[in-house]
């Protein structure tokens, strides 16, 4: 039996649905893991990202906080957490929030910064006042760009969380690790698959979700359009959105 | 024992300074064995991406296909590409190699791609209507234009790579992971503070090397405000 | 000129490149002129494993051979293969488990028994056409245990093994990922002594995750080993394995028999003939325990052994 063979009856084996190692319960605990880490980090970091970007001080963090957070290993924060707090999921969560903060401060900071200061002007010449100015003004322009370093963290979550295995997590990730340990690599091409899987469903729906949330008039008329040289974290910003 | 004390224990602080100095050969080795890593893949990495940004760039035939199997490469959880290497290429610096230079390559040639897609078209047209033929042009004025997107991708795909270089740990290799694989394996605090903080480190000391270079290697954009 | 300005840097970078790898290799390079040879030793991924492939790799270097060691590569499931196929030259195996995974390997009668010689016999039958040797048992012993918390062994009562059976149905077992496929480990609890746990927790091979999992009570039983050093610094107490599931696990060698020359054999079977189960549960201790490095410690039991 060649490898896809192996791989395809690894998934048509009714017993690897089931229970609590089965795909849909692995499956469940790791969108749940990542939805709830990065729905706190989102709590955490947008708030941040946006007062900065609005008020338009402590640029210089937000924008390089992105690059300290790339800076810093994974796999040492989750390591890190386990020594704080033991083993378990708390010490996933703890590290997957950490991780999904420093891309959606920067994003958020860059898509404030980058509303135009006429279209700032022409609003508080018509009355409105700051609080107005930043829901009615500044966030529906500055949207797409959240909405990107939502999506970029997510992303990252789903990816991150396999790691989670090896502090004796569940998720997706256990069909990878144990797959490895047991030298069983259908197991672990399978569950690499489904990660790959989920990660896609999620990237193409938060796009789905960020091209809905933004206001018509400020939609992309063609999808790709001359862009600015990336490099920079707004540039990176830019170019996920 | 992790996090709750084990009783009888001795006291595990966050640094002990006594296994730092009495490790300073290990650490050193695994620093080494870390950047080693990581040059190799971001120079191979470059050598594939920059022919193929290339191809992207110029063919829309291509580009697709180029964007859609680095895309589907960068998908892939590390650990499990990782893994999945060691049957066919065993526990070897070849098989973290394959596996780091594939997540290298989505960044640099989407940077390259979008870098050379930059140059304005006017400067284009004045080469060609000086006389540029293509090669030339490409190598004396795209690529150098260019050069501030492309340099911004390895900036982040070195970053990436040396935070993956630790996930290697868990194939035999490491670098610093080694140190903070250690660590988790015997509830050792040091090494994992020492690895992870060595890893940082290199990372901004990478990253901003980088920077740099590329204000040295790119003189016409001194004058212009720092991005 | 601008063009060489870059390929002056692109060259300077390839250069730097090639300088680290050159450094971090130059330790290979230094001693590769030894006429004696390249030994590559691996350990599981605990201590006492790491201990004794340095104790191995210690007295193989003293006499002049060349020791590369891969700590930490993995389980049996990844370390013997590597032997098989040559990625690896030795490591430090339990005579009973390694026999049972070949046998099971090999699909053969799975007969591991309580004698240290009759296992290691049988282990070089099966393994010979391999191009591999398992050298002479030591006394050390370390095999399978399972532990329960000091607590939980005094609400129920617990001695042994069997007396279990009254709470398994409600218990959680921990252990490594390979647990649930191993004869020694889950599969012996269900055939032996009719265990049948409500779920099985993932955790390492007896250490700090499994200690953690105890603490904090994901798992009401676990397996620890026999030679572990922090089991009663962590209030757990062994149950006793009434009914014999566990055999033999002496200490031996796996070596590669092209490597296996008479004096390698019989470095390594003097050093085997010095082990003992006490000093070894010590060594662990030292290392899980007071975290002192591996290496060290086999760096000195290898200086007061004469070696």
């Amino acid at each position: 039996m060649n490898f896809a063979n192996q791989v395809l009856q690894w998934f048509l084996d009714g017993s690897h649905w089931q229970g609590d190692g089965g795909i849909p319960h692995r499956t469940f605990e790791h969108l749940t893991m990542s939805g709830a880490s990065v729905l706190v980090a989102a709590l955490i970091a947008l708030p941040i990202g946006i007062a900065i970007g609005h008020f338009g001080r402590g640029g210089i963090l937000a924008i390089n906080i992105s690059n300290i957070g790339r800076a810093v290993p994974s796999f040492a924060v989750l390591v890190i957490a386990v020594e704080l707090v033991g083993i378990g999921a708390l010490p996933a969560f703890i590290a997957l929030v950490a991780l999904a903060i420093p891309p959606m401060v920067t994003n958020s900071y860059i898509g404030m910064r980058e509303v135009d200061a006429d279209v700032r002007e022409a609003a508080r010449g018509m009355g409105m006042r700051d609080r107005a100015v930043l829901w009615r003004v500044e966030l529906p322009i500055a949207l797409p760009l959240i909405m990107a370093g939502i999506r970029t963290s997510a992303v990252n979550v789903v990816a991150t969380a396999t790691l989670a295995a090896l502090v004796a997590w569940g998720g997706l990730g256990r069909f990878i690790v144990d797959g490895f340990g047991l030298q069983d690599y259908p197991m672990m091409f399978a569950g690499a698959i489904l990660v790959a899987i989920l990660s896609l469903i999620v990237e193409f729906s938060l796009a789905g979700a960020q091209r809905l949330a933004t206001p018509a008039g400020l939609r992309p008329s063609k999808p790709i359009q001359k862009e600015e040289p990336l490099g920079t974290a707004r540039d990176t910003a830019m170019a996920a959105a | 024992m992790l996090a709750t004390g084990v009783v009888g224990a001795v006291v595990d602080p966050w640094i002990r300074w006594s296994w730092v100095s009495g490790h300073v050969d290990v650490i050193t080795a695994a620093l080494v064995q870390h950047i080693e890593l990581t040059l190799i893949a971001v120079v191979v990495g470059l050598l594939i991406a920059v022919p193929l940004g290339l191809v992207a760039w110029r063919s829309r035939v291509f580009r697709g296909p180029i964007f859609s199997l680095t895309g589907i490469l960068y998908t892939i959880p590390s650990l499990a590409l990782f893994s999945a290497l060691v049957p066919l290429t065993g526990f070897t610096t070849l098989t973290a190699e394959i596996g780091l230079v594939s997540y290298t390559l989505l960044i640099l040639i989407r940077n390259i791609v979008v870098g050379l897609n930059s140059v304005p078209d006017d400067v284009r047209e004045a080469a060609r209507g000086m006389g540029y033929r293509p090669f030339a042009e490409l190598v004396r004025i795209d690529l150098p234009l260019a050069i501030p997107a492309i340099v911004g991708g390895m900036r982040i795909a070195t970053v990436t790579t040396i935070g993956l270089v630790t996930i290697t740990a868990l194939i035999g290799k490491g670098g610093l992971g080694s140190l903070i694989y250690d660590g988790l394996l015997r509830d050792f605090k040091t090494p994992l503070v020492v690895g992870t903080v060595l890893s940082v480190a290199l990372a901004f000391v990478a990253d901003l090397g980088l920077a740099g270079t590329q204000r040295l290697i790119t003189p016409w954009s001194r004058g212009r405000a720092a991005t | 000129m601008y063009l060489k300005r870059i390929f002056g840097l692109g060259a300077s970078m390839v250069a730097l490149a090639l300088v680290t790898t050159s450094c971090g290799s130059s330790g290979g390079t230094a001693s590769s002129a030894s006429p004696k040879g390249t030994v590559t030793i691996a350990s599981f991924n605990f201590s006492e494993s790491i201990i004794l492939a340095h104790i191995y790799g210690g007295a193989l270097k003293n006499k002049g051979y060349t020791v590369v060691y891969r700590d930490k590569l993995g389980n049996r499931e990844i370390v013997e293969p590597a032997l098989e196929n040559g990625q690896i030259d030795l490591y430090a195996g339990y005579a009973a488990t390694d026999l049972t995974f070949v046998e099971k390997k090999q699909n053969v009668t799975l007969d591991a028994g309580t004698d240290a010689q009759a296992n290691v016999q049988k282990l070089n039958t099966l393994l010979s056409s391999k191009g591999v040797k398992a050298l002479d048992p030591s006394p050390a012993v370390d095999q399978n245990a399972f532990a329960v918390t000091k607590a939980e062994a005094d609400a129920n009562h617990l001695v042994k093994l069997s007396d279990v059976s009254s709470v398994a149905s409600g218990w959680t077992l921990g252990g490594p990922p390979e647990c649930p496929q191993r004869p020694f480990c889950q599969q012996g609890l269900q055939s032996t002594y009719g265990l049948h746990f409500k779920a099985f927790k993932a955790l390492d091979a007896g250490g700090p995750l499994t200690y953690a999992a105890f603490k904090s009570g994901a798992i009401n039983i676990g397996l620890v080993f026999s030679s572990d050093g922090a089991i009663a610094a962590n209030n757990l107490v062994v149950l006793d394995d009434d009914k014999h599931l566990q055999q033999a696990d002496n200490i031996v060698p796996l070596i590669r028999s092209a490597v296996a020359n008479g004096e390698v054999t019989a470095l390594l079977n003097s050093i085997d003939a010095k082990l003992n189960t006490p000093d070894l549960t010590a060594l662990n201790k030292s290392a899980d325990v007071d975290k002192l490095d591996p290496a060290d410690l086999a760096a000195t039991w290898l200086k007061s052994h004469g070696f």
